[in-house]
């Protein structure tokens, strides 16, 4: 989400080329309102947030306001803020409204950029798992519950099956 | 010879021969894809000239939070296209802007900016007919 649309393109070509071995789908949007009305409907996984959306458009949504609607909608999408200023309340105030990352926009924000997304997704990918082997524990609890429940079943029921 | 003039307090700096853009940056970025050069080239010469135009007329007016808006969105853009000498005249017109001060000395800057993005567009203009070419 970013109101230049040169620099918008250039994100969009950087992610591109450093992603060109993942399927990324890009869109970009110039103002939080329009991303908001697909959000719902292309649930992002990362979202490229500016922090001065509201710099063209003045009546359009600022950056906090947007990630505030993101996290409300879909919780789970990675928030990556992004801003000219380099403070800490800007960074505190984005972290606290749920942002992952804040990138200021310097000579290596694209650099910072690819890295952070790299993270996030070495980050989901580990989840992916964690979640699989959650699971794969779960039913293997589940399974030898069953089996120990069976047993004492039949040892309560039918006790002559296990004699000879 | 180098006739162009680097911009003191009160003085319009007017590149002559020398270039403004740089653009490795972008060719460095795009990984010499001369199909997103193209398309980002064609993205500043869709916008650069709307910029200038909304900065003038919030200049007339005057209206301070307009010119702060628009100097803070040209500065990405025209990094990207490494107008290296457009960073301090866009940071000087954003902190004038912010005190809300000076129109005169934002003006003067103004002119600057006017003048060095023109000249920008203009060969931005002839590096696109030389990537499209290629």
């Amino acid at each position: 989400m970013e109101d230049n649309n040169v620099y918008a393109h250039v994100m969009k070509a950087d992610i591109e080329t450093a992603f060109k071995n993942i399927p990324v789908k890009i869109f970009i949007y110039e103002t939080g309102e329009k991303c908001m009305d697909n959000l719902a409907m292309q649930k992002p996984q990362i979202v490229i947030l500016d922090y001065h959306l509201d710099n063209r458009t003045p009546d359009a949504a600022n950056g906090i306001k947007v990630l505030d609607w993101i996290k409300r909608v879909r919780h789970e999408t990675n928030v990556i803020m992004m801003s000219h200023e380099d403070n800490i309340e800007t960074a505190l105030k984005a972290f606290n409204h749920g942002a992952s990352d804040n990138i200021v926009k310097t000579e290596t924000q694209f650099r910072k950029i690819i890295y952070t997304i790299f993270n996030i997704i070495r980050v989901m990918e580990a989840k992916k798992i964690a979640l699989r082997y959650k699971t794969i524990a779960v039913s293997s609890i589940l399974f030898i519950a069953l089996l120990i429940g069976s047993v004492v079943t039949m040892i309560i029921y039918n006790p002559s099956f296990f004699q000879k | 010879m180098n006739k162009s003039k680097r911009p003191g307090n009160n003085e319009v700096y007017i590149p002559a021969e020398e270039t403004v853009c740089n653009f490795m940056y972008l060719s460095e970025i795009v990984n010499d894809k001369t199909h997103l050069i193209i398309r980002i080239m064609d993205a500043f010469l869709r916008q650069v000239p709307g910029e200038l135009r909304l900065l003038n007329e919030a200049l007339k007016l005057p209206d301070y939070p307009a010119i702060r808006r628009n100097a803070h969105t040209m500065m990405s853009s025209v990094s990207i296209m490494g107008i290296t000498s457009l960073n301090n005249v866009l940071k000087e017109i954003e902190k004038l802007a912010k005190s809300e001060t000076e129109i005169e000395k934002i003006k003067m800057q103004a002119k600057t900016l006017d003048i060095i993005c023109k000249q920008a567009i203009k060969e931005i203009e002839k590096e696109k007919i030389n990537y499209m070419s290629m």
